[in-house]
């Protein structure tokens, strides 16, 4: 990203207070904590805040986006600055790509393809070839995006099983479960998944594209916003499945890190912060960029695949989906 | 890049420097701040610290570390936790 500013998270229930123009945490239990507000790019609460107008009026000032995950981590919403980068004349180009189908497809098919095969190359390369070959012939003559979905569902349901072998049992997932989630393991891809997409609206909105108008997922659906979850998509194995597949082997993750009930389960108060402290160092870590000649930080790679949907609204360039290319 | 900030100021223009300190680094110790400024940012501190002090009697020191170097930190006597982005 392009300012030298910090993600904040903010594990513990808190109010959000405004004082001497910086920001003031308060927590119910625990000292309060000043943070520096120009040190602050985005917050992303993943328990209960409160806030007031002035606390509003201070972010707005300085462009920060609160992003909010709910009780099972499930992303629940955003207060997003008011003054938004996007152009009106993006946002025609974008809407004019994305409603004809004779070159949103190809994008659509593109983004299906380009997930298959980072999770592939998460999960394992050689058990989910067969599938991903299926994947890719099926997406050859595909009618619409919502059998685009299918296929990828079809894929997906391979790769979680697969996934299954690779974890202890008390981490298994047996079919993804969402809202609640039902076991360990889906908490877990759902806390991660949900800041994967909160960081892709805060990448996002440094562009001028606009959120809602997408390729693959249909338009404001559920009022997500739908781009954000089109480019995520790409991502989210990079984080979610990778760390766990990493955190699990490592032995880091502990049944005390998830409050299980019989049908339901989520991350507990340490696993929490845990979870956070991982993904926060993996957004951190960087890998040389071929065309940038140079080496970018994960979260950077967010903010250049929005530069790419912007360049193929704009300037008509092929927009070719994010694939791990080391 | 890491920056450490000490001042000594006159105990009128204490509250005034600590609270300019206050926007961009996080408070340690009673007149010692630590973070991350980018080069610009610095700049920016630096107008504003500039400011509020009087050339002629207070005195501000700033350390800076180069961009991926941290400095080891050691703390000693009753513990505060380390500035951290996770609260």
């Amino acid at each position: 990203m392009p300012t030298a500013a910090r993600t904040y998270w903010l594990t513990t229930s808190c109010r959000i207070r405004r004082k001497d123009q910086s920001l003031l945490i308060e927590r119910d239990h625990g000292e309060h904590v000043r943070i520096p507000i120009t040190d602050v790019r985005d917050l992303i609460a993943c328990k209960p805040v409160d806030v007031n107008t002035s606390v509003i009026s201070l972010l707005n000032q300085h462009h920060i986006n609160v992003h909010l995950l709910g009780y099972y981590g499930d992303y629940t919403g955003s207060l997003t600055a008011a003054d938004t980068a996007t152009s009106g004349e993006t946002v025609i180009a974008q809407v004019a790509l994305a409603t004809d189908p004779e070159r949103a497809m190809p994008i659509a098919r593109d983004i299906v393809r380009a997930t298959a095969f980072n999770v592939r190359r998460i999960i394992d390369r050689t058990l989910l070839k067969a599938p991903y070959t299926v994947l890719k012939n099926n997406t050859e003559d595909a009618p619409d995006a919502a059998s685009l979905m299918g296929i990828e569902g079809n894929f997906r349901r391979s790769a979680w099983e697969v996934l299954d072998t690779k974890l202890p049992d008390w981490l298994q997932l047996h079919g993804r479960s969402r809202r609640p989630p039902k076991n360990a393991g889906n908490a877990f891809i759902s806390y991660v998944n949900g800041i994967v997409y909160a960081r892709t609206v805060t990448a996002l909105r440094l562009t001028p594209l606009h959120t809602g108008i997408a390729f693959l997922h249909s338009t404001m659906e559920r009022q997500r916003h739908s781009l954000a979850l089109d480019m995520a998509e790409m991502f989210k194995p990079m984080f979610s499945e990778r760390l766990l597949l990493r955190m699990a082997s490592r032995n880091q993750l502990k049944p005390h890190h998830f409050d299980v009930d019989s049908n339901q389960a989520m991350l507990s108060d340490t696993g929490r912060k845990l979870v956070v402290a991982a993904v926060r160092d993996e957004f951190a870590t960087t890998v040389n960029h071929r065309e940038l000649k140079r080496p970018v930080a994960y979260d950077e790679l967010l903010y250049l695949e929005a530069l790419k949907v912007t360049r193929a609204c704009l300037e008509g360039d092929t927009y070719k989906p994010f694939r791990i290319w080391w | 890049m890491h920056v450490v900030v000490v001042y000594d100021t006159a105990a009128e223009r204490n509250p005034q420097i600590l609270r300019t300190c206050r926007l961009y680094l996080h408070h340690v110790q009673r007149s010692v701040f630590e973070g991350q400024l980018s080069p610009a940012q610095l700049k920016r501190f630096e107008r504003a610290v500039k400011d509020v002090i009087d050339d002629g009697y207070d005195h501000v020191l700033v350390y800076t570390f180069p961009p991926g170097a941290v400095p080891q930190r050691l703390a000693w006597g009753i513990t505060k936790p380390e500035p951290s982005d996770i609260l």
